[in-house]
């Protein structure tokens, strides 16, 4: 009996596609999109883009600045030279913008002084830090790797720092074995793990407030992926009214079953901006982002999200047959959508491709807005190509969804 | 006035459908006056359905004229809003109240914001829905959800009012609270077109039958008008036996007119005239192993019967 039981449940799951795909597609599919991430499984490593600058332009810090832009896993970022912005300020707007993952700016030749700042300084976005301390870690590799005496220098200076000055005979001696030092041969030693504290700095910018520190990212990427899951949720009782009678009814009417959808559409697009809104209000209230100061920014981004959850949920809603159906595709679609848009984890640690197939989904450009505008302070100027494509992807499903209401209500 | 003065509020001529090149109606004559409730009778298949939709303008017919209310209810908006349609299913929405599903449906189907209010009211007071009014429909019995699921498709007045069955499955007294509604709405003067396969409940409530056949009509008019052209003053018999008859009651059986059923040879049925009827008592051997003998006027039953070629349970 009890094989019967199990027996029966594995051919209701077989023959249920919707089910078996959700069983037995998704899980191996989000581990993909997981593994590319985090493990940088595949043929592609996590790529950083990262900005490089040389103030010092000696013959070493040009010797460093090349090693860095052929490291494996860096992109070199050009900056754009028809700025305004040059310099370091340039290389700050490339990441403030997330044009660049983080940048490096060689500020001086690195050398055994410790009184010095560090040479080298890692700029990174402040709610991007993990992307900095990646980047600051491959310099700080490469150092290590490639140029063991800067390390060495540090240490003698501060063993002499710390036991008194070298005799010249001494001098002389760490000068001659700096010179014939075997780089190669050093990586190589166990011991080789030549710290180079003092040579890296890490710098991170803080956005449009210092109390944010990722919060606005957060707060959009759980936003977008709620509003999604309600919209999908509150579109499927189209079915529900479908199978019910209720459209058959609604249809022999005057109004018609268009109004029905429109309707859903416009309560759906309320209900996301709500809970956008009370989402928003938490991180105000608890982490202090300018809400208010750019409610009208933020209003436009979140009527667009839910606009586009709304009407998403309605499409897939009417290509569904029954409720089982939608459910099944809709947690299908939501959680695919979130994962590579960047809902469950930034998009900066994803490898290239997975990057700009984020672009293909709602999240991406909702997280962006919203990101922008809080932590970058972008202006409606910048976040106008957002909202266009959140437009363009809410119009677009609302005609579909309202030209098969159409199909279904004058059949033939 | 008779009924030919009166404007029809469905006029069908001649109507045509096909589904893929495959006819699924065929020369439809049909006319429905207001007042009058006329049932829609048909095996699964016979075309009910596609012929509601035709009406209820989700489908193009092929050929003929349909008018509701005088227009064309696929392209005239003020002829859908001349029609209520009552599907078979519960079609509310089960966590909003009475009034506020009537309220809805009256909003859905055109009724000014200001007039809803006393649309509701109406409703509620002409379909005696005021002991529920305030309660969710999930939470009624099935009885009082067809009811509220009639009130609905009244609610913005229409004049052809077209039920799918509006009393499937509920208790005796349910029934016959929806047959009273039914003959209250056609009293007040709403056409009613409705379909159903309690020909018994249809051969009481409706002035006019029409019973289609592979998307025709077979055959159409008042029930009694009906039986009695088909089968005259005939009376139907049915006879049960103890076991199997000898040869000498089969043949006496056979002179009265009566049949083995085909799969039941311990029934036997069959039409017999009045005379027959009125002594058939007498007619029958002494000691003929009778365990039930039934002698009744022919119903709409009988008909179905007789057109579709099998019984009412196994067509439907």
């Amino acid at each position: 009996m009890i094989v019967t039981v199990a027996k029966v449940m594995w051919l209701a799951v077989w023959r249920d596609r919707g089910t078996l795909m959700l069983a037995f597609v998704l899980p191996p599919l989000m581990f993909l999109i997981f593994a590319e991430v985090f493990s940088g499984a595949g043929d592609s490593d996590l790529k950083m883009r990262v900005a490089l600058l040389d103030s010092a332009q000696t013959p070493l810090t040009r010797q460093i600045v090349d090693a860095l832009a052929e490291l494996d896993g860096i992109e070199p970022v050009a900056q754009d030279l028809d700025s305004d912005r040059s310099g370091i300020a340039g290389l700050e707007a490339l990441v403030r913008q997330g044009r660049a993952d983080a940048a490096v700016w060689v500020r001086a030749e690195p050398d055994g002084n410790l009184d010095t700042e560090p040479a080298i300084v890692v700029i990174g976005d402040a709610s991007r830090g993990l992307a900095a301390a990646i980047v600051t870690g491959r310099v700080q590799r490469l150092l290590q790797a490639g140029f063991p005496q800067l390390g060495i220098q540090r240490a003698a200076a501060r063993i002499a720092e710390l036991a008194g000055p070298y005799t010249e005979q001494q001098r002389k001696a760490l000068d001659l074995a700096l010179s014939e030092l075997d780089s190669a041969g050093l990586q190589d030693r166990a011991d080789s793990d030549i710290r180079h504290d003092g040579l890296v700095a890490q710098r991170l910018l803080g956005g449009g407030r210092q109390v944010d520190d990722g919060v606005s990212y957060y707060a959009g990427a759980v936003a977008i992926l709620f509003l999604l899951f309600a919209a999908m949720q509150g579109a499927i009782s189209l079915i529900d009214e479908r199978n019910s009678g209720i459209v058959d009814r609604l249809v022999a009417g005057p109004g018609g079953y268009t109004v029905v959808v429109v309707g859903k559409g416009l309560f759906l697009t309320l209900q996301g901006l709500a809970q956008a809104g009370l989402i928003f209000a938490v991180a105000w209230w608890m982490y202090g982002i300018d809400w208010i100061g750019r409610f009208g920014s933020w209003l436009v981004t979140a009527f667009l999200a839910a606009a586009v959850s709304a009407w998403l949920g309605l499409l897939l809603a009417s290509l569904c047959r029954t409720r089982q159906q939608a459910q099944t595709a809709s947690a299908f679609v939501v959680l695919i959508l979130s994962a590579i848009g960047g809902s469950m984890m930034p998009r900066f640690l994803m490898p290239g491709w997975l990057r700009e197939l984020g672009w293909f989904t709602p999240n991406a450009w909702v997280i962006e807005s919203w990101h922008g505008m809080f932590w970058r302070g972008d202006g409606p100027a910048e976040l106008a190509n957002g909202w266009g494509v959140l437009l363009a992807t809410a119009l677009v499903a609302m005609l579909i969804s309202v030209w098969l209401a159409h199909r279904l209500a004058r059949e033939k | 006035m008779d009924n030919e003065s009166i404007e029809p509020i469905l006029a069908i001529e001649n109507l045509a459908f096909s589904y893929r090149d495959k006819p699924v109606l065929r020369d439809i004559k049909l006319v429905l006056h207001p007042g009058h409730i006329l049932a829609l009778l048909g095996p699964n298949g016979a075309g009910k359905s596609t012929l509601i939709r035709c009406i209820c303008g989700r489908l193009q017919p092929d050929a003929g004229r349909l008018l509701v209310a005088g227009a064309d209810p696929l392209k005239n908006r003020e002829a859908r809003a001349a029609t209520g349609l009552v599907p078979q299913q519960i079609a509310l929405y089960p966590h909003l109240t009475v009034g506020e599903n009537l309220a809805a449906f009256a909003r859905l189907a055109g009724v000014k914001r200001k007039a809803v209010g006393s649309a509701v009211a109406e409703t509620i007071e002409f379909c005696d829905l005021a002991a529920v009014a305030g309660r969710p429909v999930g939470r009624l019995s099935g009885g009082w959800q067809r009811r509220v699921n009639i009130g609905c498709a009244m609610s913005h007045s229409p004049r052809l009012l077209i039920l799918d069955e509006p009393t499937v499955g509920i208790d005796p007294p349910a029934r016959e609270e929806i047959e009273r509604l039914l003959q209250r709405l056609a009293a007040a003067g709403l056409a009613i077109l409705m379909t159903g396969h309690d020909l018994a409940q249809i051969e009481i409530l409706a002035d006019s039958v029409a019973l289609l056949s592979e998307g025709r009509v077979a055959a159409t008019g008042a029930p009694a008008g009906l039986i009695r052209e088909f089968f005259g003053e005939s009376h139907e018999c049915r006879l049960t036996l103890a076991r199997p008859p000898e040869a000498g009651l089969v043949e006496k059986l056979g002179v009265l007119g009566l049949q083995a059923d085909h799969d039941k040879p311990l029934h036997w049925s069959g039409m017999i005239d009045a005379h027959t009827a009125r002594d058939l008592q007498s007619r029958l051997p002494d000691g003929a192993p009778i365990t039930e003998l039934r002698v009744r006027r022919p119903g709409l039953d009988t008909l179905w019967a007789h057109l579709y070629g099998s019984e009412l349970e196994h067509a439907a």
